[in-house]
């Protein structure tokens, strides 16, 4: 019983942290778009009735308030059982997410009461083994979300969100299933926190080991949570926001806050299990199952600190590089990235073969990492070879199976 | 009940139970004004032309089907992957498994797994060959 109480405690923390932190994120991709085209962004919104401004810190505030007032209509074409399933699904799955990712590492707090665990270690479910399994399956529902959004909403624009998502979604998680898969090799363990304490101890981070999976890993990510180069779902100037096209108000926003909770899971995904956690040399300790206080509140500091990096990176990207087309997303996700996992895969698992490893000294971390840097600069390499710099993107006409563009675009 | 799970479906429930509430919420204060024009499908400001549930392109098909081979293979390969570990997961690993006498080599689960990702890979070749992945 007392351990449903701290669950729920944590639960509670949690839901709490992530809603704020999507909705300040908000206000922070706008500051940083603002940023990035020399405007000022959003800077009125402060205390209300005054003239205190704070940055335009109310911003996300007031926009929620404004949604709750909002009108919430639901067309007459719709199928409203599914168009109202749509967004408690998808938001549920965004958030249910993090049941299995650690927040931080442990709170060596003794409370001393029987049936809580100490130390308090900051993760909801920290007795589930299958912690990425869990993440993969969570990450698929929201899928499902998107689909049925796009379907019920019965909108040409929604219904060709929803089969562009679709596809996207279920060709990135190849290469992403892929990546986790050199990373659950190099660490025995499906558990978020103990991949986190594997790359502590050692104290190198698995994207100094395996930096083809991590590569392939960022980009599946950023499809996955659907960021711009690879927004195509929900592209405004060409799908009108795709599959939430008719939806208003509350369940706007709703789709709106489990975007973002997709990319801060993204980030928390790419931070755990590629850039080490709360882990950082000298600072934090290595062991993770026991902390002192300063150590504890390092590590949430670091893992913070982290995961705004990546945000940070995800905003820059945002701004950076065109959209794909969509011939262009797929031939990534099954042309590149899907070939380059399989060689990442294939890296580790005989670098660290116990047999081959022997005769190659690549049990040794210095010697392992070498060998997979090698592998991933030729991988690149004789990628960039078969890959065209230059891109033919002249329109294909009427028969465009026989249009052959000679050395230019290969199948 | 103290299970492992308890929690996850604690927050499964607690996060069904958040969303229902937006839902209910954003019913309760909202205003409610219906007119014609708002009962139209929102497509730019014209007159849709037809149904939207038409048939689509058999390529999305294509692309299901060839995500569903790959999945359920690298699914077979996750366990694998976290018993695979040389030293930490002795106990219950291949290498556990070897020194209770079950397998007879742990170069014999090596060759097992090259050979399915051989097989993948053959997989992966054909279906580039056949031009599944070509969208055009």
């Amino acid at each position: 019983m007392t351990g449903l109480i701290v669950a729920v405690i944590k639960i509670a923390i949690l839901v709490g942290g992530l809603m704020t932190a999507a909705a300040y994120f908000v206000l922070l991709e706008r500051k940083v778009a603002a940023w990035v085209q020399d405007r000022r962004g959003p800077n009125r919104v402060g205390l209300p009735l005054t003239r205190i401004r704070l940055f335009g810190l109310g911003q996300p505030l007031a926009d929620g308030l404004k949604f709750l007032f909002k009108e919430e209509y639901v067309p007459r074409h719709v199928d409203r059982l599914l168009f109202t399933l749509a967004p408690i699904v998808i938001l549920t799955s965004a958030l249910a997410i993090f049941a299995v990712i650690p927040f931080g590492s442990v709170l060596p707090i003794e409370t001393g009461i029987a049936g809580v665990e100490t130390p308090i270690q900051m993760i909801v479910a920290p007795g589930m083994d299958v912690g990425l399994i869990y993440v993969f399956a969570l990450s698929s529902i929201a899928v499902y979300g998107v689909i049925l959004g796009g379907w019920s909403s019965n909108n040409k624009y929604g219904y060709l969100g929803a089969l562009r998502s679709s596809a996207q979604m279920i060709a990135y998680e190849l290469p992403l299933g892929l990546a986790i898969l050199g990373v659950v090799l190099a660490s025995g363990s499906l558990r978020l926190g103990a991949i986190i304490g594997q790359q502590a101890e050692t104290g190198v981070w698995f994207a100094v080991v395996q930096p083809l999976g991590f590569v392939v890993f960022v980009v599946a990510a950023f499809a996955e949570a659907a960021r711009l180069p690879f927004d195509l779902p929900e592209c405004e100037q060409e799908l009108i926001g795709g599959y939430h096209t008719e939806y208003s108000g509350m369940r706007l926003i709703m789709f709106l806050i489990a975007e973002f909770l997709h990319m801060i899971t993204a980030s928390f995904l790419i931070v755990i299990l590629f850039l080490g956690g709360w882990h950082f040399w000298g600072l934090t300790g290595t062991d993770a199952a026991s902390a002192t206080w300063s150590q504890a509140i390092l590590r949430i500091v670091v893992l913070m600190v982290k995961i705004f990096a990546v945000i940070f990176f995800f905003m820059l990207v945002r701004w950076s590089w065109p959209r794909f087309r969509f011939d262009q997303l797929m031939a990534l996700a099954w042309k590149v990235m899907l070939p380059l996992g399989l060689v990442n895969l294939l890296a580790v698992a005989i670098l660290s073969e116990p047999a081959i490893s022997d005769r190659l000294g690549t049990h040794n971390v210095v010697v392992f990492a070498v060998c997979s840097w090698a592998v991933a600069i030729v991988a690149w390499i004789a990628t960039a070879m078969a890959q065209p710099l230059i891109a033919d993107n002249r329109p294909r006409g009427e028969g465009s199976a026989e249009w052959s563009p000679g050395r230019g675009v290969k199948e | 009940m103290e299970s492992e799970f308890l929690p996850v479906f604690l927050f499964l429930a607690l996060a069904t139970l958040l969303s229902v509430g937006m839902l209910v919420t954003g019913r309760l204060f909202g205003p409610r004004r219906t007119s014609a024009v708002k009962e139209m499908p929102y497509e730019s400001g014209m007159d849709p032309v037809h149904d939207t549930r038409r048939r689509f392109d058999v390529k999305f098909h294509l692309v299901a089907i060839a995500f569903l081979v790959f999945d359920v293979e690298l699914l077979f390969l996750y366990p694998w992957a976290v018993a695979a570990r040389p030293d930490a997961a002795a106990v219950r690993g291949i290498d556990g498994a070897v020194q209770a006498g079950l397998i007879a080599d742990r170069w014999l689960v090596f060759c097992g797994v090259i050979a399915f990702l051989f097989l993948l890979l053959l997989g992966f070749v054909y279906d580039w060959r056949k031009g599944v992945f070509r969208w055009r």
